[in-house]
């Protein structure tokens, strides 16, 4: 097994996943202060531009420790009771049914995702959706690795595997509708690549949107959303506050921007701007160009995503770092079109960048996953002259 | 390999919508920027109005004329206010109002935005009444007139909106406002400001200036001399309106400016409109016999007549082709007078003739160096000019009736001037106000210089000789006796003006102007005194003479002054 230090797509990756870590923590700083802002250190971890800092040297801990486990183990060659995604998975679903459980999820936003764990001080706050989007593309990659072309069997092997998306997506879905839409939007990607007879994958359709649809009468505020979506001017006040003001960021950056830590909307005009608009600071703040810059790093991400993929010789290498960069990438794009104003109001953060340390942590553990599966990959010929 | 295929096919699918993005993102930063920048700044700017304090108004004592002080008024949002029962509860034990008055001015009030509860209000009401939902305070200034009437034509008021409207509070309302402390910041959500800087180096910033402070030569306790003194004569007598000026002789420094009525500047919006005008420089008036020893002295320094030349008076009936029929007052019949004596006598056939022997070119030159026919320049707003006809519409009449002040208008204060000149050894005087400009620090930026037009409008013999022989005659012998004063020898002419009928057709029969120009001591002139009654009410039977009803208020008021100012007796 090569190691990173000599495979130079890995050390791409790793490089491109650490400038964009070290741009989150210098912008969730920035976007954290507050007019009547004092540092107290002593409480440092209920700040969260604080906490972000020590989150990054964690985070590329995790990727490196997840970078020298062989990926193969969360393969099902060896039976899909033997494989660790089997019980990744299953943690997954019991740890999101706790958080529905009033006495142990915490609400936040009017939403129940976070699981609280005191740990004498400080409490660390867990999002168990995270880990179940992860579980879930582990999941896919392993059983239609293993499976092959068996996928193709409606009944024996199609519906159980929707089936098991089903129940993680209907754990989520009715307190966070965006995270459960993208899983099962990356599940259906997944399993096209897995070479799932197109019609198969359009008959789950009718049953996501008609779950969608209920959870939506059922809650006026997404109605709201969507409504403030359609006609943003309309609902600037309201609902349409956030897509509002975020665009007003963006727009009064300019191509050059106001400057590092010299943006104004970070001071209570736009909420959420460490998480969900942590890209409407940065435009703000480096304008055209930063903005620009976030979005070049993701392309490079991507890119260099497809040559792990197309140098990797095994079928369970290509299909999980195929869903790892799909869901990164993706992930971005959605936050991205959120920021911008070009889809409704959801609250996903910008893969790397965003506060929290659910999402940084676990997209760490999958991009250290996707350096492993870079570093059994053969050298080209390219590096091979090298 | 079908499954590659179809990840690059996802793949491309992906880029293209970042690609999608990074345009999204150049639209939003490169076309519509300016767009939400504009909104960025009505957003997320505040701005904060700092008030100047208005500067004071001193008297030359440094006693305050006029000053503003900080005032904390507590309003109410009646809007914002769901029980207001409750609010003024509340209210009524912070300030000692009753409840039901305060409920009563929340509910009624026809503002949603604003009521005012109590103004004036303590530090301690103010903090406690911040913390009720619906209230809050406001502070500003308010302008205090200490002094109240005493010095009102002076020192003039303000508005509501705190800028002067007359004396010198408009005049020097510039300096006395300052200048508007203006903070723009750029503020978070709950506007508060985000930091000094680096945003704050803005060009919309002003520094607040509070205003200078004025110091007037005026004396308020000379002041208070010439108000009483006036009022209690303009009350007996039952006049229509009254003007004292007391002037320093040597420097046209005015000391004391009366005019009655007079009105209250702190409750300015009480006085009637007629109150409120400054007759001293406001109104023009035939001087009369005031002029004559201004005449003579024009005479005697061109050389048309010699101090001891005999004038024949012509036994009180003196007429001419071209210019009528002159009679002296009271019916006197004077045969050979002396200047001196037609000065002390007040005859208007020796005045006509000395014009007649001066010649209207000499005459009219003369009395434009001693200031008439154009504003003195005191410092006041609403000065008017007088009426020196110009000389090509000067005809017989003219010659012979402006010599004793008639067919010309003149201002109190232009007389005043007139008469500094002669104390002042002829020498040019031009009356004053404004002693000092002061800014916050006491530190003087502004002092009154010698005035630049010095030159002898009279030789100061000629000056020496009227002021001590002629006009010191005129107290002790002729018709100002009754401003003589037991320590000073005091000089002055009296003045009894027929008023010019309003519909032009002559003069009326018992409307006068009463007037008095005195100064003391002779030997060496300090003041000049001014008083002038207009209207005395002859009904009364107590006389409407300058002699009767002015010479005794000039006496008085010269000798409280003299006293006042420790001027060493003379006599």
């Amino acid at each position: 097994m090569n190691s990173i230090k000599d495979n130079s797509l890995a050390r791409n990756i790793a490089m491109v996943v650490i400038i964009l870590m070290a741009v989150g923590v210098v912008f969730v700083f920035s976007a954290g202060v507050s007019v009547e802002q004092e540092f107290d250190l002593s409480r440092f971890y209920e700040f969260p531009h604080l906490r972000q800092m020590m989150f990054f040297p964690l985070a590329g801990l995790i990727m490196y420790i997840a970078s020298c486990f062989n990926y193969r183990k969360f393969s099902m060659d060896s039976g899909l009771f033997k494989s660790p995604t089997t019980y990744i998975l299953a943690l997954s679903a019991i740890l999101l049914a706790i958080v529905l459980v009033p006495r142990f999820g915490t609400e936040i936003n009017y939403a129940r995702r976070w699981l609280r764990i005191p740990i004498g001080a400080i409490t660390i706050s867990f999002q168990p959706s995270e880990l179940a989007k992860w579980s879930v593309i582990f999941f896919l990659a392993a059983i239609c690795d293993r499976i092959g072309s068996d996928i193709k069997l409606y009944w024996k092997r199609f519906v159980p595997i929707c089936g098991v998306v089903a129940v993680v997506a209907g754990l989520i879905i009715t307190e966070d509708l965006g995270t459960a839409a993208f899983i099962l939007f990356l599940s259906f990607l997944m399993l096209i690549i897995a070479g799932v007879k197109f019609w198969h994958v359009l008959t789950p359709l009718p049953f996501c949107f008609a779950a969608a649809a209920a959870v939506l009468i059922h809650s006026p505020n997404r109605m709201r959303r969507i409504a403030a979506f359609l006609n943003p001017e309309k609902w600037a006040d309201s609902t349409g506050y956030q897509a509002n003001q975020s665009l007003i960021a963006i727009g009064s950056g300019g191509l050059f921007g106001k400057g590092l830590g010299r943006g104004i909307c970070k001071y209570g005009h736009l909420p959420e701007d460490t998480t969900d608009f942590i890209f409407s600071i940065i435009a703000e703040e480096l304008g055209f160009f930063g903005a620009a810059a976030i979005i070049v790093l993701f392309i490079i991400f991507a890119l260099l995503g497809i040559m792990v993929i197309v140098r990797c010789k095994s079928r369970f290498g290509q299909f999980l770092a195929a869903g790892i960069v799909l869901s990164i990438v993706g992930q971005a794009a959605l936050n991205i079109g959120v920021a911008t104003a070009m889809l409704p109001t959801k609250g996903v953060p910008l893969p790397f960048v965003s506060a929290g340390g659910t999402s940084l942590l676990l997209t760490a553990a999958a991009v250290g996953v996707l350096i492993n599966i870079a570093s059994q990959s053969p050298k080209t010929q390219i590096e091979d002259e090298q | 390999m079908k499954h590659l295929k179809i990840i690059i096919i996802l793949f491309a699918l992906l880029l293209a919508a970042l690609l999608t993005l990074m345009g999204r993102c150049f639209y939003l930063q490169f076309f519509k920027s300016s767009h939400y920048v504009q909104i960025c700044a009505r957003q997320q700017q505040g701005r904060i109005i700092h008030q100047p304090q208005r500067g004071v108004i001193l008297d030359c004592r440094a006693r305050v004329l006029a000053a503003s002080s900080r005032i904390q008024t507590i309003f109410a949002e009646p809007r914002t206010i769901k029980d207001p029962i409750e609010v003024s509860n509340k209210l009524a034990d912070i300030v000692d109002l009753p409840a039901h008055k305060i409920c009563k001015l929340i509910t009624e009030s026809r503002n949603p935005g604003f009521v005012k509860i109590k103004t004036n209000a303590e530090v301690e009401q103010c903090r406690a009444a911040r913390k009720i939902y619906g209230l809050g305070v406001q502070s500003g200034w308010k302008r205090y007139y200490p002094m109240a009437n005493l010095a009102s034509h002076v020192v003039g008021f303000t508005g509501l909106d705190g800028d002067g409207l007359d004396g010198i509070e408009l005049q020097y309302d510039k300096n006395l406002k300052g200048r508007t402390g203006k903070n723009v910041f750029l503020a978070d959500a709950a506007r508060r400001p985000i930091s000094d800087s680096p945003f704050g180096s803005n060009n919309e910033n002003y520094q607040l200036r509070d205003g200078v402070g004025i110091i007037l030569t005026l004396d308020a306790t000379v002041q208070q001399f010439a108000r009483a003194e006036l009022l209690k004569q303009y009350q007996d007598f039952g006049a229509e309106s009254a003007i004292a000026i007391v002037a320093s002789a040597k420097t046209g420094a005015i000391l004391a400016l009366v005019s009655l009525p007079d009105f209250e500047p702190n409750k300015v919006g009480l006085a009637q409109m007629d109150t409120l005008r400054n007759r001293a420089i406001s109104d023009e008036f035939e001087p009369g016999s005031l002029l004559k020893p201004i005449s003579a002295a024009i005479a005697i320094e061109a050389n048309a007549v010699s101090k001891d030349e005999k004038i024949f008076c012509e036994n009180g009936n003196y007429r001419g082709k071209g210019f009528g029929r002159i009679g002296e007052y009271g019916d006197h019949k004077f045969g050979d007078l002396g200047v001196r004596e037609i000065l002390i006598n007040s005859s208007n056939i020796g005045m006509a003739k000395i014009g007649q022997k001066l010649g209207k070119n000499k005459l009219y030159n003369g009395l434009e160096l001693f200031g008439f026919g154009k504003k003195t320049m005191l410092g006041l707003p609403g000065e008017v000019d007088g009426k020196l006809r110009p000389l090509k519409k000067w005809d017989g009449y003219s010659i012979t009736r402006v010599p004793f002040g008639q067919e010309i208008s003149v201002t109190a204060i232009q007389l005043v001037k007139a008469f500094c000149i002669l104390a002042n050894d002829g020498k040019s005087v031009r009356p004053f106000l404004i002693e000092a400009i002061v800014d916050n620090n006491g530190q003087i930026i502004m002092q009154k210089k010698s005035p630049s037009d010095v030159g002898f409008v009279v030789k100061p013999e000629v000056a020496n000789w009227l002021v001590r022989e002629a006009m010191a005659g005129v107290v002790n012998e002729g018709t100002g006796k009754k401003a003589q004063l037991k320590k000073w020898q005091v000089f002055g002419k009296t003045g009894t003006a027929q008023l010019a009928k309003s519909d032009g057709t002559g003069y009326s029969e018992n409307e006068y102007v009463a007037s008095f120009v005195a100064g003391a001591p002779a030997e060496n002139p300090q003041l000049i005194v001014l008083v002038s009654i207009f209207k005395p009410d002859v009904s009364l039977g107590k006389g409407y003479t300058g002699g009767t009803v002015a010479a005794p208020v000039a006496g008085k008021i010269l000798e409280k002054t003299l006293n006042y100012l420790e001027v060493e007796s003379s006599l």
